[in-house]
């Protein structure tokens, strides 16, 4: 009992007589600048300080013994050290080191474009999608004003560097997306399935890709759908074209949305003269649902499914029988169904699984004759993604692509049917290792089988990217692509290979204080295309092969007009290839030179309005003219538009918007169309393709009709 | 002699306990009012480090989190850099997350959460009403389920249906009556500790202000 006495006395006496201890000291970074408002302090004590402007600090305690002194900084490693307080002042000199940060590390951007939630890059967002000028809310629209792709008038489909729009695909939430543009007419615009406010996140790649994605030559779009829902909401949109009506109901774990859309251009056309003979104006129906669904451990369940019919029935011009006309009518009915499911199965182990379902027939009539092409197709993807340490990520996973293609030949002698089916196996693996925050190398490999080919392919693709100061960074890419020939070649034969191109992009950014100044050179090599036979043409090869070359500028700015921003996108395109039909090496007809697009967007805060423009020009495209004798060496008029649009929000939930193109009335012209056989001259007949008609207009209002959050929105619209 | 030993453990283990408690009272108690002094965003961000601290030690409190993340939320108004904007965000979210698994059940947490929402939203107002409107109004709806009168969530509530009806252009003379209510019976609400948030009324004494010089 003394004893305990007098322990309890010698702490006492102890803890006054060694009253305080004073550490002082300083903390600096690797490169030895001070750093200001670190958090200095004991663990598991109250006793802390910041390091003042110079970088150093002071702290007074009255712990005594061993303690131990923790540094905390933002981006730098937790500093800690142990330390003996009896009274006598310590000095220390910290220096803290960089902490290995994802978000702040150096990211791969050769060829890429990409923008979400937790992507910091400005290039292009879902937002954009829908408000620049010319895009008519359409996804591909709004890609077109970014560099390396080339405005094709006549087809409205996506064509990136120097490749055809069949090398592009399109991923909606990690699944692919068969078809995904509108049917049309020959030599008239398409547009996207889907619509752009669906979408959270884009990836863009025109080249250089990962090795999660194969089947494509060119190009990449992966597009991430919204997360869930949180209100319940009505939807109404009524445009000068058609409308729709959407509702949503939002649980706590889970949302449902469907939309119903009709369009018909019918009384537009009436109003607004067009180029084309119309028996019926296009008109198209549409549906689709969606659901998501939270599942434990931050899982998200996503399903998607849209079904669509459109009709159109124009007369065109015979152009082997002058004066006659045919008349050619097109029906387009399309299913995609899409779910997919990802989440955590244990720390650092995301699992991703994925299907889509699409199933799209174009019956087109040409007086008696018919043409129906039906396909298909099923898509499934699995995929883990292990983080092994903070810097070195691993991905891998497995991937089917079934396809079913039929073409029916209707005439009155009878029906004549082709058809085949595929199914594609691929594997793939992928790295990607920070050797510091500055410089990452993504090392992949894919392998593919196809059991209607009976061939394998292996794509190797390498990138890296090392930052050069806090606000630039160089990336390189390098890799191989696969894609099969096209369903209208492999309908007829299974002789055949793989298409394949080379990629190498070198990719130089500059960027912060809300601008950026991309460039990329590149270099693709193309082999294996499809060509007919030279001697035979009924015989079909992968003789082809092709080549392009460029330069892409891109330059955002957000920062110095107050309210307004604007981005500017150049692309040099030099491309050439020997395919198809083409009796030598000739510049594809897809291709312009020069493409220089102009996009501008201002909030006028009085207005409540967000005006912008679009300006684009393209240099001459090439085409054949079957009356001379050098192939592919007509050249088309340079293309040039200017497009406008206005949206206001007349309340939180009421917006009008009203858009334009080619405002200034710039004659378009896309080449020309030529018979398939001589006339009695020895001359192939022809007529211009020309757009639709010289100006789009669209006005619409789109009501959001709420009943949580705010219900007072509902009184606001009477 | 046993009995006595335990007693006299059972005594020394409350009153250690009832002093780590005290010394948690007077620690928040000493560094609140820190907050009246503060100016600039240095003087939060050292603030915030302090409350850090404190949160550090005391794993099971959600006040220190809450106005560390207060400190984050006040100096992303502050700056005037986007990213920077975002940077300190993200801290202030790291906290708010972590004081919602604590105090699940705490009105005030959710009204700091659609405070940190909003400041979400102000950093590109175009491009965020869509998703951080809702998510405000979402968390201001949490924090009015749980305690229908407090007033931090009711003056946020006002501020943000005021800023959207001003800047549509509508009258805004009903989030003005409103503001003035609310500060009418601002003192009538019972905070529950002197350490608990109180902060607000002189926010809404600026909205009041600004009604009458409008008008």
């Amino acid at each position: 009992m003394k004893s305990l006495g007098i322990l309890i006395a010698s702490i006492i006496i102890s803890s006054v007589s060694f009253s305080q201890t004073v550490i002082i000291g300083c903390v600096k970074d690797e490169k030895g600048v001070s750093l200001v408002g670190a958090n200095v302090y004991l663990e598991g004590t109250y006793d802390g300080t910041s390091s003042n402007s110079n970088g150093t600090f002071k702290l007074t305690t009255k712990e005594i013994g061993k303690q131990i002194l923790i540094i905390d900084f933002i981006g730098f490693k937790s500093f800690e050290q142990a330390v003996v307080l009896n009274g006598y002042p310590i000095e220390l000199s910290i220096v803290l080191q960089e902490a290995f940060n994802e978000l702040n590390a150096v990211t791969i951007t050769a060829g890429t474009f990409e923008a979400g939630d937790k992507k910091k890059s400005i290039a292009i967002t879902s937002l954009d999608m829908v408000t620049t000028a010319g895009s008519a809310g359409d996804v591909y629209g709004a890609l077109r004003s970014l560099p390396g792709t080339t405005t094709v008038g006549e087809s409205g489909k996506l064509y990136v560097k120097g490749g055809d729009s069949r090398e592009s695909n399109t991923y909606i939430d990690g699944t692919l997306v068969y078809v995904p543009y509108s049917s049309s007419a020959p030599n008239t615009s398409v547009r996207g399935r889907f619509n752009p406010y669906m979408f959270s996140g884009t990836m863009f790649s025109t080249g250089g890709y990962s090795a999660e994605y194969g089947q494509a030559l060119s190009s990449v779009l992966s597009l991430t759908t919204n997360e869930i829902d949180i209100n319940d909401e009505l939807n109404i949109g009524i445009l000068s074209v058609g409308g729709d009506i959407g509702g949503t109901k939002a649980w706590k774990k889970a949302s449902l949305s469907a939309t119903f859309g009709y369009n018909n251009l019918k009384p537009y056309m009436f109003l607004v003269p067009q180029n084309n003979d119309w028996i019926n104006e296009p008109t198209s129906m549409s549906g689709d649902i969606s659901f998501r669904l939270k599942t434990p451990k931050s899982g998200m369940l996503k399903f998607y499914s849209k079904t669509s019919q459109s009709k159109l029935e124009l007369f065109q011009n015979d152009l082997n029988n002058p004066g006659e006309k045919n008349a050619y009518r097109l029906v387009n009915d399309n299913i995609f169904a899409n779910a997919s499911w990802t989440g955590e199965l244990k720390k650092d182990w995301i699992l991703y699984a994925g299907t889509s379902f699409t199933n799209n027939n174009d019956d087109a009539t040409i007086d008696s004759l018919g043409l129906n092409k039906s396909l298909q197709g099923i898509h499934t993807k699995v995929m883990v993604s292990h983080k092994l340490s903070q810097t070195i990520k691993i991905k891998a996973g497995t991937e089917l692509y079934s396809k079913q293609y039929c073409v029916d030949y209707i005439s009155s002698i009878g029906k004549f049917t082709e058809q085949f089916s595929n199914n594609t196996l691929t594997g793939f693996l992928e790295s990607e290792i920070y050797t510091s925050q500055k410089f990452v190398t993504r090392l992949g490999s894919r392998f593919e089988y196809s059991d209607f080919l009976q061939k394998g392919n292996f794509a190797p693709r390498l990138s890296t990217a090392y930052k050069l100061t806090p606000k630039s960074q160089v990336s390189l890419s390098y890799g191989w692509f696969f894609q099969n020939p096209d369903d209208d070649f492999l309908v007829k034969t299974n002789g055949l290979d793989y298409e394949q191109a080379n990629h190498y992009t070198f990719n130089y950014i500059l960027k912060g204080n809300n601008r950026e100044l991309r460039s990329e050179l590149y270099y693709k090599e193309y082999k294996k295309l499809f060509k007919y036979g030279e001697v035979e043409p009924n015989i079909y090869t992968n003789n082809g092969n092709g080549y392009a070359y460029g330069l892409d500028i891109f330059w955002r700015d957000n920062k110095t007009i107050k309210r307004g921003e604007y981005w500017v996108s150049y692309s040099y395109i030099n491309a050439e290839r020997n395919y198809l039909d083409f009796p030598e090496q000739a510049v594809p007809n897809f291709t312009s030179k020069h493409n220089l697009t102009f996009v501008y967007k201002h909030w006028i805060g009085e207005l409540r309005s967000l005006v912008g423009g679009t300006y684009r020009i393209s240099s001459p495209r090439y085409y054949n003219n079957p009356n001379t004798a050098e192939f592919n060496a007509e050249q088309t008029i340079a293309y040039q538009s200017l497009d406008l649009n206005w949206s206001f929000l007349y309340r939180q939930n009421i917006i009008f918007y009203a858009s334009a193109s080619n405002v200034l009335g710039f004659k378009q012209q896309f080449g020309y169309q030529y018979a398939s056989k001589p006339n009695e001259n020895g001359a192939y007949n022809s007529q211009p393709i020309l757009p639709s008609a010289k100006r789009f207009f669209v006005l619409g209002c789109f009501i959001t009709l709420t009943k949580k959050g705010d219900v007072n929105q509902l009184d606001k619209i009477n | 002699m046993k009995k006595s030993i335990l007693i006299i453990a059972a005594v020394l283990m409350t009153s250690v306990i009832f002093a780590a408690n005290m010394k948690y009272y007077q620690k928040m108690g000493q560094t609140l009012p820190k907050f009246g002094e503060c100016k600039t965003i240095e003087d939060y961000h050292n603030l915030g480090n302090e409350f850090k601290v404190i949160a550090n030690v005391e794993k099971e409190e959600w006040l220190p989190l809450y106005y560390h993340a207060q400190c984050n939320i006040i100096m992303s108004f502050m700056n005037c850099d986007a990213a920077q904007k975002d940077e300190f965000l993200e801290i202030a979210n790291e906290s708010i997350t972590k004081m919602i698994a604590i105090a699940p059940k705490e009105s005030e947490v959710y009204a700091l959460q659609a405070f940190y929402c909003t400041g979400k939203l102000v950093v590109n107002p175009q491009e965020r009403a869509q998703k951080y409107g809702p998510l405000s109004a979402q968390a201001i709806g949490m924090s009015l389920g749980l305690d229908p009168e407090n007033p931090r969530a009711q003056y946020i509530k006002i501020s943000n249906e005021k800023g959207t009806a001003q800047f549509f252009g509508q009258d805004t003379q009903i989030y003005c009556t409103q503001a003035q209510e609310l500060l009418d019976k601002w003192d009538d609400y019972k905070v529950k500790s002197r350490i608990h948030p109180s902060w607000g009324k002189q926010q809404v004494e600026g909205i009041v202000n600004s009604c009458g010089q409008t008008n």
